[in-house]
């Protein structure tokens, strides 16, 4: 990329993220508009976030594709993984070659050769007062160290992660970290429900469905996570969700990039 | 990294060997009252139908308490169940947060010794399993290890609830596995099947639950295969 178009795309990016802060926010949505920064910002292939809930145990937030093979990587890192040592450690884990890894992280390893997709990955920490909250996992398909300004950048972006989870605390008053990770973390659970109430009503893959959740909640300013309650409890009709469906099935995506 | 808190630490080691949500919800709320410093405790159910049922009260002011809320339809727990948040008064006669349940407030000051309430909702995602409502006579906020073990408390009784209510027979003779909540498939296959059986999210959880025993095979592979559309469930099938 560029170096002026970077700097326009960097921009842009920020200002919609400060946007987003500024007034009553969806922090789901927060975390999910950052994650497709990261693909488009800096030069890796796939990315996801992950909080620690109040068992201090890693799960996924968001990622930038419902690709079974990324959402497996994600989840995996619960048990080993970079992300789960960059959460620990609260330093971010780089891994040029995941080659490399075999015997550090066996399961995580063989599912990364499996997929095929990925030679390195680099994990972030989300950092609070010197300890971790979660972590930002980003992949790449080819070897290779993520150069210093991205490297960089990715930090910043995962600092935003960190300050959209406390701001909303803040705006909320009286609450604290530890319960504003756990409503964004059962939130996230809320919404892959209304995911899977969506894909079936609609006939549509997750991603397609999550667009729709998306795209009906902004359309009237709500909150994903509101929204994703009402559909499950099936107070959304199906008129109204496939109103919010517009234009043609998303291709099927290459590996980290949503469709749209 | 931090340890868990005694009533985490309790609530885990509660073996699954009954089918009585009552006595569940005793075990929980007596946890809570031996680990937390509060001096009563009481979980009740607060499910869309509106069905409304104390489970459980350790003490006839807990129980006081939830039916205030239940007749005034306002309150801490109904504020925590709707939102999804926990909801923490430390000072019941000086809080702004009063001021969204006025009736509520008044009648506890009028009517109970309540000087401090702590409302946890117990969620599964967009399911309501319930809320636990816990109290001190006198002012006072819970410590930082006592409100971390509070919060992790509550997701492992919503999970012992929530195993309880989809697993009605104890057929599996265990508790859900806490890294469920990480796994999306299983959210997503939830919302697929509740939509194909026109049954609320907890029964379709149940249902693939059942699929899963009588098949013998892991939850997971079950909501796998809904997900890729493999498995479709019909009112007849089992």
């Amino acid at each position: 990329m560029r170096g002026s178009e970077r700097e326009q795309q960097l921009s842009r990016a920020f200002v919609a993220l400060a946007d987003t802060l500024v007034a009553d926010y969806d922090v789901i949505a927060l975390l999910d508009q950052l994650v497709d920064h990261c693909t488009t910002l800096l030069d890796v292939d796939a990315a996801g976030l992950l909080l620690g809930d109040s068992r201090r145990e890693l799960r996924v937030v968001a990622a930038t594709s419902e690709d079974a093979e990324l959402m497996e990587l994600l989840q995996l890192q619960a048990d080993e993984g970079p992300c789960l040592e960059c959460y620990r450690t609260a330093a971010p884990v780089s891994v040029a070659d995941l080659a490399d890894t075999a015997t550090r992280w066996p399961t995580f390893s063989a599912a990364v050769a499996d997929i095929g997709a990925f030679r390195s990955v680099h994990a972030l920490p989300l950092r609070l007062r010197g300890e971790a909250i979660g972590a930002l996992n980003l992949f790449r398909g080819a070897p290779g160290p993520l150069p210093a300004p991205d490297l960089a950048l990715g930090q910043a972006l995962a600092d935003v992660a960190t300050i959209g989870i406390l701001q909303e605390q803040a705006i909320r008053r009286g609450e604290v970290l530890a319960e504003q990770l756990q409503v964004a973390l059962n939130s996230r659970v809320a919404i892959e429900q209304a995911k899977g109430v969506v894909a079936q009503l609609l006939d549509l893959g997750m991603d397609a469905a999550f667009d729709v959740l998306r795209r009906y909640a902004r359309e009237r300013n709500l909150r994903l996570a509101d929204v994703a309650r009402a559909v499950v409890a099936r107070e959304v009709d199906r008129k109204a969700l496939l109103a919010a469906r517009r234009g043609p099935d998303p291709a099927p995506s290459e590996h980290g990039r949503r469709g749209r | 990294m931090g340890e868990l808190g005694p009533v985490t630490t309790e609530l885990l080691g509660v073996v699954r060997d009954g089918t009585d949500d009552k006595a569940l919800a005793a075990r929980i709320c007596q946890a809570c009252v031996r680990g937390l410093g509060v001096d009563g405790a009481a979980l009740s159910l607060l499910t869309a139908t509106e069905a409304r049922q104390t489970l459980w009260a350790t003490d006839p002011v807990a129980e006081r308490l939830e039916e205030l809320q239940f007749t005034l339809n306002e309150g801490a727990c109904m504020e925590a169940a709707r939102t999804g948040a926990p909801v923490l008064v430390p000072d019941l006669h000086h809080c702004t947060r009063t001021t969204r349940w006025p009736l509520f407030a008044a009648a506890v000051g009028e009517q109970t010794a309540v000087a401090a309430l702590f409302a946890l909702p117990l969620q599964w995602g967009a399911i309501n399993l319930g809320v636990l409502d816990l109290y001190r006579a006198v002012p006072g906020a819970l410590s930082e290890a006592e409100r971390l073990d509070a919060l992790a408390a509550a997701d492992t009784a919503a999970l012992m609830l929530l195993d309880q209510r989809t697993d009605p027979d104890n057929r599996f003779g265990g508790w859900l596995d806490h890294a469920l909540g990480s796994r999306a498939e299983i959210h997503q296959a939830t919302g697929m099947v509740l939509v194909q059986l026109a049954v609320s999210a907890e029964d379709a959880l149940a249902r693939m639950r059942a699929h899963a025993f009588v098949h013998q095979r892991l939850l997971i592979e079950v909501a796998r295969d809904v997900v890729a559309r493999r498995l479709v469930f019909t009112e007849d099938m089992m």
